[in-house]
């Protein structure tokens, strides 16, 4: 009978041949026994030039060639290892101090041996792929020993022993063959290099004394080379030992909520509170919370606390005891730096704060012990409820180095982060089989949940959105992630259009039903004033002497609501889109072009339909008589600001047209000066304009917008309209008008401010009223700086509320205050083109006026409530979309430019970092410590002047508010991936 | 988990401690079931397959009996023998238990594949109407599957003395680089393993005995042109040990018969014995 079984002596290799027995559990929870062979050699050389013995069968590749050796015949000593030392960390050693490794000054000739590769790809792949980045660096030295595939170095596990003890002892093993391999080699100096392992392990560093193998502890080791003492900082601290491993992973990290009825009774009896939870922008790890129940925000510090909460959610808070609050952070904490070494598929084996969090809330917790007796310190809360997520669909990109290379080929499922575009948005874990098509490209993913055992949120991909940086995409990502609606038209949108499209004219015969109670203006000498290359006209103007001395005043309006219906398909699409959103190179219309553009547009020369407001006004701009009325006009000349700048200004032109502009520059200026002595605030944020190549449309470069008169003549008229629709549509409606308020800020709002302005310049910041403020902030002048005072004003602008719209039947009448504008009532009424506000506020004043019946979606006050929810909404989205394509048109301007030194402004100033302005781009960036030498410098800040002094490596000083030199340029992270513009300090 | 195929680079050692030019343990055995007409077991690695061969035998293979596709008697006219062959993938063979279905679309692919290479190199025009069965069982995987299929079944059609040409020898090679990787300096591997397989691009090649003539060719992954040859040239010159390492394992098997007297004296043997 023929048997299968194998006698031992027919096989040659038996000896040579082991097989590697492990069990791995699958994410559906199946546990799978892998057996893998393992094929011992001998031939794998020790690579160091010392040894000849291993040059005989050093192993060639396909081409022939030989590999070099790569340990050096010569390696550096130490005071314990005079005739040379080679490395040999085990895997701790790499994943406490992977940055210690890649220090230029020392740790050359390092043995890393394969299973302690395998040990820091398991623990984390961006350090793997740190570490196999420095085995491939020439001038390092690193050398991968694959002692698992040696004879004489591999280890079997014995019975009971776990992995990590056989794996230490296969390190013990590696190392000591090592040492008694190299000192078979004769060199010319005598003595062979030792072989030093380096462990943080007590437990390994025992037993390789026992054993007499040359030992060292990272501490011990550093402290012996030349500039020791600098590189003993990179060092973990010792308590944090040992902590990596053995970590029990099924506990939940994350505090479970509370039950919706809990939430609810608690929030009624005062004992919780509700609000939106905010993310700070510098530090992710620090959110805030405004409730009602306290005039400032409280502070949520550390995931714990902000417990899976996202940016935007509405959270049920808990204040925390009074020994746990703090101060806000001083510190900018960016996600992508603490965490960049997390694995994304092995999340279970970690802690759940990783060590470099926990050291930069340490820092912070020592600050605020020194201080608390000061009584800074700011009231905290954790939360403990979510009432509503906010989650949206979120645009980011893969990081590139949590994929792993399996994943790269696309084959397998790969468990990788996504960077959000948003900074306040975690890192959200996204599972793919498309990993290789989906690196280097802006996706859009969506959050499903975020469990409690889990670090981060966990997502799917929706789609890709093309190549990162292309302009297709880039735009694209803007709209997505501030939700702008930019698809096209459907066709129902498009049916509600006239259906003479382009054709549509006024008709002829003042007898057709378009013409009741219009008054026809046509006559009179009607102009508008646009930014250049504007199409979508909303507004005209005309001014005429009266035979009484006072003048005639009207401000023509685009009639939108002539066209555009109540409740049809183009009324809903445009409540839902709610504004335009104009980007740099892009425009997205709430109407369709044809309106906007078009029959809407107050062209010149053509006839159109209006809705006028007609003033009559003395000389001093006093209002003698309003009237509204829906008109035709026929407008003589569309001009740029600069086209109707140059007309005022030269004297020889002296037509009626021209003087009529004359005339409303002048009762514009004295309008202003009325507003501002009332007390209207003159504010500011940096704007800038994109020069972009003409053909192309690529951005070539910035320049700061420029005012004119005439911007502040048409700004004027727009307002006194607005103000004089407000007052009548709310007699006419005081339920249910639509209006624009603007809330006083509460004064704490303005505390730090007022309080930099104070320590810094000896400026006080009155906040009593609008007034006070406006006159304080004029008097926030440098004399030897005129942007110092824009400066204030940008900074004043954003400790200010958001103006809102509102139903009038929702607020108080002393609510209704602008405060910006310091006017006691207020709406939009001069844009229906492009926002909706206004197209509801037409039909209401028609309404008023008796022009046409009320509708009853403009007398619903629910219905109002819900159009004022969301236009403020995406009024606000629409205003950042257009700077964040400001932003990317700049840094696009950037690229390709030399690097070129800016003034630039400090803002704001952390422990660690400061923020700075640059004017001239109108652009913020962060400028780091660790930015501004290599190494860290060491720093001293000071909350209570604003001042951080560096020393070390690097000694400055910034104060906030300093103008200092920045050099600016545009820079790609390779870790990432993501582009940004990048400033360096070049002077003080 | 051990580190996977992009590790090569840094030491130039496969995963599993191979270099590129090296097959895994080739073990084989002819003759193990004594009342076969032909029968063989074959290791490649933790690759393992056993194969029985029955016939050539006079009409269609029995109905029911493990057949493959499109058996079933119409031979009776044809002038060549029918290679019939039929793999059997037990449920045990891999990682994670599956039963996989008679009309698995892959294994259909395996039979027929298999079945043409023999064909063409079994003397099938001495049996006219006649079949030649191949039952193949597949008891464990580990990579090279259709390698080790195509090697277990020539042993098994030597051992039942069907004439043929020569040895098919099958082996797999690969390539150290992905298809995406830009790699200028890629190495041809030889043999793949599961993992490697898995994770790198590979063909299966088949050669008819000591020459370079090409029996099988398969590549179901995307290759990049310029490695091809390489790959090739390696599959090839693998081929050729294989069939070095199925020779020996005959001529050792054959070597034992006639000392156990298996043989009868006398009869023309066309070997020496020492």
């Amino acid at each position: 009978m023929a048997s299968l079984k194998r006698s031992a002596i027919s096989d040659p290799f038996a000896s040579n041949i082991s097989s590697k027995v492990y069990v791995r559990s699958t994410k559906s929870g199946k546990v799978q026994k892998i057996v893998r062979e393992v094929y011992l050699r001998q031939d794998i050389p020790c690579s160091s030039q010392l040894c000849q013995a291993c040059l005989k069968t050093a192993p060639r590749n396909a081409a022939g060639e030989l590999t070099p050796f790569v340990l050096s015949d010569r390696p550096a000593g130490t005071k314990t290892y005079p005739q040379g030392h080679y490395l040999v960390p085990d895997t701790n050693a790499f994943l406490s101090a992977m940055d210690l490794f890649e220090q230029s000054s020392a740790f050359y000739d390092v043995i890393v041996l394969q299973i302690v590769l395998e040990e820091v790809r398991n623990r984390s792949l961006p350090l793997y792929n740190r570490l196999v980045g420095l085995t491939k660096s020439e001038d390092k030295r690193f050398y991968v020993f694959f002692n698992e595939f040696r004879l004489e170095t591999y280890v079997n596990r014995d019975q009971g022993e776990t992995v990590n003890d056989r794996n230490d002892r296969a390190v013990r093993k590696a190392v000591k063959w090592y040492g008694e391999h190299l000192a078979q080699t004769k060199t010319k100096k005598g003595e062979a290099p030792a072989v030093v392992m380096l462990s943080n392990d007590r437990d390994n560093l025992r037993k390789a004394k026992a054993e007499g193998i040359p030992a060292s502890s990272l501490a011990d080791y550093v402290g012996q080379l030349k500039d020791g003492d600098k590189l003993l900082d990179m060092i973990p601290d010792a308590q944090d030992r040992d902590v990596v491993r053995d970590k029990k992973s099924n506990e939940h990290l994350y505090p479970e909520y509370l039950s919706l009825s809990k939430l609810m009774t608690g929030v009624k009896a005062g004992l919780l509170h509700q609000g939106i939870f905010n993310v700070s922008p510098y530090n992710y790890l620090e959110g805030s919370i405004r409730v009602p129940a306290f005039p400032k925000a409280l502070l949520i510090l550390g995931r714990e606390n902000i417990n899976r909460a996202v940016d935007g959610d509405i959270v049920v808070v808990e204040v925390l005891p009074k020994d746990q609050w703090k101060e806000p952070s001083t510190k900018v904490l960016e996600e992508d730096a603490l965490t960049k070494n997390e694995n994304a598929d092995t999340e279970e084996g970690q802690d759940f704060i990783t060590e470099k969090e926990r050291k930069a809330l340490q820092e912070e917790a020592k600050r605020t012990l020194q201080k608390t007796t000061e009584g800074h310190a700011q009231p905290t809360a954790r939360v403990v409820g979510i009432i509503k997520r906010n989650w949206r669909q979120y645009v980011g990109h893969i990081d590139q180095s949590t994929v792993s290379q399996a994943g790269k080929q696309g084959r397998k499922q790969d468990t990788v982060f996504l960077i959000p575009m948003d900074k306040k948005i975690p890192k959200i874990r996204l599972r793919t089989r498309q990993v290789a098509e989906l690196l280097g490209k802006r996706i859009l993913v969506t959050i499903d949940a975020w469990d409690r055992d889990s670090r981060h949120p966990a997502g799917h991909l929706v789609r890709s959105l093309g190549e990162l940086e292309t302009k297709a995409a880039e735009t694209e990502a803007l709209l997505l992630e501030y939700d702008v609606q930019y698809r096209p038209f459907p066709k129902t949108v498009l049916d509600c259009l006239p259906k003479e499209g382009h054709d549509w004219k006024v008709p002829a015969s003042t007898d057709d039903p378009g013409w009741r109670d219009r008054a026809d203006l046509r006559d009179l000498l009607i102009c508008s004033i646009d930014p250049i290359g504007c199409q979508d006209i909303d507004d005209a103007l005309h001014a005429r002497p009266l035979p009484n001395g006072n003048f005639e005043v009207g401000v023509h309006i685009a009639d939108v609501s002539h066209f555009v219906k109540p409740n049809n398909a183009m009324d809903m699409e445009a409540s839902i889109r709610g504004t335009t959103v104009y980007l740099v190179d892009k425009r997205i219309d709430m109407l369709p072009m044809l309106l906007g553009t078009d029959l809407c547009s107050l062209k010149p020369y053509v006839e159109r339909y209006a809705f006028s407001v007609i003033w009559e006004m003395n000389a001093h701009a006093d209002i003698v008589g309003a009237r509204f009325t829906k008109s035709v006009i026929k407008s003589r000349e569309a001009f740029s600001y600069e086209q109707a700048q140059l007309r005022i200004d030269d004297a020889s032109q002296q037509d009626d047209l021209t003087n009529s502009i004359r005339t409303l520059l002048m009762l514009s200026k004295k309008l202003k000066q009325k507003r501002m002595d009332a007390g209207a605030l003159s504010l500011s944020s940096p704007e800038v304009k994109i020069q972009m190549e003409s053909e192309t449309s690529d951005p070539i470069d910035v320049k700061t917008k420029q005012l004119l008169d005439t911007n502040s003549l048409v700004e004027e008229f727009m307002l006194l309209a607005n103000i004089s629709v407000a007052g009548k549509i709310y007699e006419a409606f005081p339920q249910t008008a639509i209006l624009r308020r603007h809330a006083a800020p509460s004064k704490t709002n303005f505390d730090e401010l007022s309080n930099q302005l104070k320590v810094k310049r000896g400026m006080e910041l009155n906040v009593e009223s609008s007034r006070a403020l406006a006159d304080s902030l004029d008097r926030c002048v440098d004399p030897k700086e005129p942007f110092f005072n824009t400066l204030v004003r940008i900074m004043a602008t954003r400790c200010m509320m958001s103006a809102e719209y509102f139903c009038s039947g929702t607020q108080s009448e002393d609510e209704f205050r602008h405060y910006g504008l310091a006017s006691e009532i207020y709406t939009h009424f001069t844009s229906p083109i492009r926002r909706y506000a206004d197209l509801v506020a037409h039909r209401q004043l028609a309404a008023a006026i008796g022009y046409e019946a009320v509708d009853p979606s403009v007398r619903s006050r629910g219905r109002l409530e819900a159009v004022c929810k969301n236009i403020n909404v995406r009024h606000r989205n629409a205003q950042l979309a257009g700077r964040a394509s400001i932003e990317y048109y700049v840094g696009q301007a950037l690229r390709g430019r030399p690097a070129g030194n800016e003034e630039a402004f400090i803002i704001k100033i952390f422990s660690n970092g400061f923020v700075v302005l640059v004017p001239r781009f109108g652009i913020e960036g962060l400028i780091r410590l660790r930015d501004l030498a290599e190494p860290e410098p060491a720093a001293e800040f000071d909350p209570e002047t604003y001042t951080l002094v560096t020393s070390g490596s690097r000694q400055v000083k910034v104060d906030l508010f300093q103008k200092v030199v920045v050099k600016v340029s545009d820079e790609k992270n390779e870790l990432t991936g993501k582009r940004g513009v990048k400033m360096e300090l070049v002077s003080p | 988990m051990p580190l996977d195929t992009s590790a090569y680079n840094l030491a130039l050692l496969r995963v599993d401690g191979r270099r590129w030019n090296e097959l895994r343990r080739l073990n084989a055995q002819i003759r193990t079931q004594a009342a076969a007409d032909g029968s063989s077991y074959l290791e490649m690695g933790h690759t393992k397959v056993m194969c029985v061969v029955t016939g050539p035998n006079e009409g269609g293979p029995k109905r029911g009996g493990g057949s493959g596709p499109g058996a079933g008697g119409g031979n009776r006219d044809s002038k060549d023998a029918q290679v019939e062959v039929s793999v059997v993938v037990a449920g045990f063979s891999s990682v994670d238990r599956k039963r996989r279905g008679r009309g698995d679309k892959r294994i259909l692919e395996l039979q027929s594949t298999i079945s043409s290479a023999l064909s063409a190199s079994l003397h099938t025009h001495l049996f006219p109407h006649s079949t030649i069965t191949i039952s193949l069982n597949v008891l464990s995987q580990d990579g090279s599957l259709l390698a080790a299929l195509i090697n277990a079944a020539t042993l098994a059609c030597v051992d039942a003395g069907i004439p043929m040409t020569d040895y098919i020898a099958a082996c797999t090679a690969g390539s150290t680089s992905t298809y995406a990787a830009n790699d200028e300096n890629a190495d041809p591997l030889l043999d793949l393993n599961h993992q490697e397989e898995q994770e790198l691009p590979s063909l299966t090649v088949a050669t008819l005995g000591n020459s370079d003539r090409i029996a099988v060719l398969v590549c179901e992954s995307r290759v990049q042109v310029s490695r091809l040859e390489g790959m090739l040239a390696v599959g090839v010159d693998g081929c050729k040990q294989v069939r070095t390492i199925l020779d020996n394992v005959v001529r050792e098997r054959g070597k034992r018969m006639l000392m156990e007297g298996a043989v009868e004296k006398g009869a023309a043997v066309g070997m020496d014995l020492d």
